[in-house]
């Protein structure tokens, strides 16, 4: 196997409280190779989201060894870690999470602007109209529906080619039936570019779509399982 | 479940003014949080009104109850020129204790005549002061010091001047006097003219022998009265006393003041400056209203969903209404009590800071109108403030929890509150003028008002909607930027209204002091004559005028005769009776220089009426200028009764005439024909215009030479005068600065309100970046980018509205030149850009170090 995307050695993360110090991570280690689409499940509180965190660099490790397309991330400081988020990672989050003083084409443009894109706005257009967008460029997110929020954030996530895509409750905002288009329209474009996914989510039936499933309890990884060959 | 529960509602489909208020005590359960802000502005400018009106009630307090000290006495009468003798003095000793004083300019010279110096000789009888007492350095008393031969005790200044000590001699006109103590504080200092020069003390007999005292002198006769009985102290009988005064000395033209009010120009000037602060405090208080909107606005939109539950369980519009606006009353009570105690605490921190600047001690009491003015002027402007988005909560739908807006609609209360809110501005106007003594002015300031919120307001959406119509820039820092500012909801109205009107104001504020400043420093020096020579007898004229040629060949030298007198009737109303615009009572109130001319003056024309013939022997007429006429009302043909040495001399107007104060020429308001005074002892009043090229030492020469030969006449130094009123003018303008920079600390309170309101936007879209590859510069960049985009943009706005408003204070109302200067221009905007640096610069540190997962996991 070539080298994984993610490499997760003993991570631990622990954050303060009032009530003192909660493990929200214990002793995670994980290896995800590269093309692979892969699903965190688990009950509220078992601490998928802070896994996706760490991934994404957004939260550091109390300790252990988080490593993204070769990278350890335990060495990288904040600016540097936004740079690996522009340059390997793309988010998908439940609550969209667009900029709301910018159009539909606008908020896709920006990850490839901040990368310095000679042409974003193109790309932008093209990755719009690839989520099935193309007539509402100039829309603000107030003037879309949540599943339109939600498709901008997927084109957003995808612009810029990353090789990880890291979503964290897609469809949590959304219906069922408008849930699984984005969720089709994410795995799809997923394997054409051949990149990775990560996907948190509390619904069995969209890890079943995934290749492989982790659950997870209690900050803990408690299964890890390849689903079968269709 | 109570009986109360099924009550049916009350009539109108409302509930118990009780409930409302339970209601809203509820609400506000959550605390204060949000609404800091908003005590923070009305208290500001509630501060500044309530502490402009009790440092002025202090200082008026201090006026009434040290009144008798103040003025020496109970009542007091003074006149210029002429001594009260015969039956007049015999009824003003009859009425009590009586003391005698005479004020005069002088110059008083070193022994040897190699030093002189312009002084204001106060010359007392033995029964002086009848009330408070005046200090000596040493151990002697006044009484001691001017008793034992001619003796004098003087400012420490002049001695220092003078290079004098106790004991040594000075001359005063012919006489030699001992300087016997230095003054350390005396009692009735501000009743006396605004003095020139320091004040010497000597015996009435040693100003005889001064030989100062001559007919036409320019001397001021004080007569101060202790009454008998305490009557003094009881205000019916001095009011009773002055109406039996004025009844047995009806043409003796004396001025009387009492103890009630012992400088009526002291009280005016107070009462002006009072005015005019609390006009700069309303300024900041509205500036402070734009926080207090977007306070209530962020408040009601954080409520929205509470006001749809409400709805939804039966709460009509006018409960939501009536239970918000409960709440905005109680936080508008909390910063008016707030800024009620702070403003009275302001005249007891400026009497321990500064208590020995103020003209007198502050007393420390407050009026129940200072007091009432800056309650009223907080609970009218937060109202003015608030029924706008008050009205929009009303409006909130039940369908509000069903369905998420993002971004909810701009909502036009209705017509009602649209009608209260236009009320209560109407309201602060007529409550404005009508607490104004001038009522135009006061007008004037609020429309001015009107105009720069309106044009701020104008520029902000203009910003707004420029922003979301320019073509997005490559540059995703600049990109940015220019989306935030055309945000809806976003910093620009609030920040660009708020900062610009205080800008402007602190801009209008300090380009008019500059340009006055400008005009006291360079203008008046170059175009007036260098020397102004008082009480020249007319038989020593031709000496003196020889003198000057040959001490300073090429000096130009112009005299005038000149005698002081008082306005006592208009067209045969007693002036008392007349109702003058404020900025013409001073005409009224004192004595006034009075001459005559056969040729009009130079530096004025007749623009109305015509000059009287050059041969003319007729009635008596007078020549009065132009602008004073039209504001007292007078026109030609009309008379006016001026009391000149002790009788009464009625003139009629023949013409107008047009002058140019600022060259400081000999000019008078009014100036009479020939025949009129001519045979009235008087003495000449003169200006020196030396030749540019004259040298400091030359015209030091001049003086002492004037000084040693001609020992009755007083020469004053334009520039010497210039700066002793520059001084008094610049104690008055870092008042008015102060006030004026509350204005802007007001805004400074609007942005900071402003920015903790959009604070959680801001520190989700910076995540947001964050999660995109933005690095923490980038994200700094672009909030730089934008506060420097509208701070550049409201300063530029700012200057020019406020070049325009000084340029119309300076040069249209005062008619001065309007000079615009760099300097306080580039100052104020220092400060703003200070301002918004560090405001914004706080909201954007706390932005790049917040955590990013919290506002990622859920909104």
């Amino acid at each position: 196997m070539a080298q994984p995307i993610i490499q997760l050695k003993d991570v631990r993360l622990t954050l303060s409280s009032r009530a003192g110090p909660v493990d929200i991570l214990r002793g995670i280690s994980l290896e995800v190779g590269r093309g692979e689409a892969i699903a965190v499940v688990g009950p509220s509180g078992s601490g998928k989201t802070s896994l996706l965190m760490v991934v994404a660099g957004l939260e550091r490790a109390t300790s252990g060894e988080v490593r993204v397309a070769g990278r350890d991330l335990s060495a990288l400081d904040e600016d540097a870690l936004a740079l690996v988020r522009g340059a390997e990672i793309g988010i998908v989050f439940q609550s969209f999470h667009l900029v709301p003083t910018m159009t539909a084409l606008e908020n896709v443009a920006l990850p490839l602007e901040l990368a310095g894109h000679k042409s974003a706005s193109a790309v932008a257009r093209e990755h719009l109209k690839e989520v099935g967008l193309g007539h509402r460029l100039d829309h603000f997110p107030a003037q879309l529906s949540g599943g339109e929020q939600q498709r901008v954030a997927l084109a957003r996530a995808l612009a810029p080619r990353p090789k990880l895509i890291l979503a964290d409750e897609p469809t949590g905002n959304l219906d069922g039936k408008t849930g699984r288009q984005v969720v089709d329209l994410m795995l799809g474009l997923q394997r054409r570019r051949e990149a990775t996914l990560l996907l948190v989510t509390h619904e069995e039936r969209l890890a079943a779509d995934c290749e492989r499933t982790i659950r997870m309890a209690d900050g803990q990884i408690v299964s890890d399982q390849q689903a079968a060959a269709a | 479940m109570s009986t109360e529960m099924l009550a049916p509602p009350a009539p109108g489909g409302g509930i118990a003014l009780t409930r409302v208020v339970m209601l809203a005590m509820r609400e506000l359960r959550s605390g204060l949080r949000g609404f800091y802000i908003f005590i923070a502005c009305v208290a500001l400018g509630v501060m500044v009104i309530t502490g402009v009106g009790a440092l002025s009630d202090a200082l008026r307090g201090g006026f009434e109850r040290q009144g008798e000290a103040i003025l020496g006495g109970d009542v007091t009468f003074g006149r210029m020129h002429v001594r009260a003798a015969g039956r007049e003095r015999e009824w003003l000793a009859a009425q009590g204790r009586m003391s005698e004083t005479a004020t005069l300019r002088a110059m008083a010279r070193r022994a040897d005549g190699e030093e002189q110096a312009l002084v204001e000789i106060k010359a007392v009888d033995e029964h002086y002061p009848l009330a408070g007492e005046v200090r000596v350095g040493g151990a002697a008393s006044l009484e001691q010091a001017l008793r034992s031969g001619a003796g004098a005790v003087a400012d420490p200044i002049l001695l220092e001047r003078l290079r004098l000590k106790t004991g040594d001699p000075m001359m005063i006109g012919e006489a030699e006097v001992m300087v016997r103590a230095a003054i350390t504080s005396v009692p009735d200092a501000i009743a006396d003219r605004l003095t020139y020069g320091p004040r010497v003390f000597v015996s009435l007999e040693t100003l005889e022998k001064t030989g100062l005292v001559q007919p036409g002198t320019l001397v001021r006769w004080r007569y101060a009265l202790k009454l008998p009985d305490g009557a003094g102290e009881d205000p019916a009988a001095l009011e009773a006393f002055r109406e039996r005064a004025k009844a047995a000395l009806a043409e003796a033209g004396f001025t009387i003041a009492d103890r009630r009010d012992p400088s009526p120009q002291v009280s005016r000037t107070l009462e002006r400056l009072r005015q005019f602060l609390t006009f700069l405090g309303l300024t900041a208080l509205l500036v402070g209203g734009v926080g207090v909107a977007n306070a209530v606005a962020t408040f009601i939109d954080r409520r929205r969903k509470v006001i749809a539950t409400m709805k939804s369980l039966g709460a009509t519009s006018r409960i939501v209404l009536a239970v918000f606006l409960v709440q905005v009353l109680a936080m508008t009570a909390v910063g008016v009590l707030a800024g009620l105690g702070l403003g009275l605490a302001v005249p007891a921190v400026l009497n321990v800071l500064y208590g020995d600047v103020l003209p007198i001690r502050a007393e420390i009491t407050v009026s129940a109108a200072s007091l009432v003015t800056g309650a009223a002027y907080g609970i009218l402007v937060a109202l003015l403030f608030t029924l706008w988005p008050l009205g929009r909560a009303e409006l909130v739908s039940a369908s509000v929890l069903f369905r998420d807006e993002v971004a909810p609609e701009r909502v036009r209360p209705r017509a009602l509150i649209v009608g209260l809110t236009l009320a209560v501005a109407a309201a602060l106007i007529v409550f404005a003028v009508a607490m104004s003594d001038s009522k135009r002015i006061a007008l004037y300031f609020c429309l001015g008002l009107i105009v720069v919120f309106a044009i701020f307001s104008a520029l902000g959406t203009a910003l707004t909607w420029a922003a979301r119509k320019v073509k997005r820039p490559r540059v995703p820092e600049l990109a940015l930027a220019i989306g935030n500012i055309g945000a809806p909801g976003g910093l620009t109205r609030s920040v660009v209204l708020s900062l610009g009107a205080g800008l402007s104001l602190l801009v209008a504020v300090a380009l008019a002091d500059a340009a006055l400043v400008a005009e006291l420093t360079s203008r008046i020096p170059l175009q007036s004559p260098d020397y102004f020579v008082l009480d020249i007898p007319k038989a020593d004229y031709p000496g003196i005028a020889s003198l000057v040629s040959r001490e300073a060949p090429g000096a130009r030298l112009e005299d005038a005769p000149m005698l002081r007198g008082r306005l006592v009737k208009l067209n045969g109303t007693n002036v008392e009776e007349v109702k003058a615009p404020p900025e013409a009572q001073w005409v009224l109130a004192g004595d006034r220089g009075l001459t005559y001319a056969e040729d009009v003056p130079a530096g004025s024309k007749v623009v109305a009426g015509e000059w009287w013939p050059e041969d003319y022997a007729g009635e008596p007429l007078v020549s009065f200028e132009s602008e004073l006429a039209g504001k007292l009302g007078l026109k030609i043909g009309d008379t006016v009764t001026v009391n000149v040495l002790g009788r009464n001399l009625t003139a009629r107007i023949t013409n107008l005439r047009e002058v140019k104060w600022e060259t400081l020429a000999l000019n008078f308001v009014m100036v009479f024909s020939p025949g009129t005074l001519k045979s009235a002892p008087y003495n000449l009043l003169a200006t020196i215009s030396l030749p540019k090229e004259t040298t400091l030492e030359t015209e030091a020469r001049l003086a002492r030479v004037l000084g040693k030969t001609y020992t009755s006449i007083t020469v004053i130094r334009v520039k010497d005068a210039i700066d002793a009123f520059k001084v008094v003018f610049t104690k008055v303008m870092i008042a008015v600065r102060a006030a004026g920079s509350v204005t802007l600390l007001a805004g400074a309170l609007v942005l900071a309100g402003a920015l903790a309101t959009a604070q959680r936007r801001r520190i989700l879209e910076a995540v947001i970046l964050k999660t995109l590859g933005a690095t923490r510069r980038r994200i700094l960049a672009a909030h730089l980018a934008e506060y420097l985009m509208l701070a550049a943009t409201t300063a530029i706005v700012a200057v020019i509205l406020g070049s325009l408003a000084a340029w119309i204070a300076v040069a249209r109302v005062m008619e001065i030149e309007f000079v615009f200067s760099w300097r306080p221009v580039v100052e104020a905007l220092a400060l703003a850009v200070g301002c918004v640096a560090l405001f914004g610069g706080i909201g954007t540190w706390a932005v790049l170090r917040a955590r990013p997962v919290p506002y990622l996991r859920s909104e």
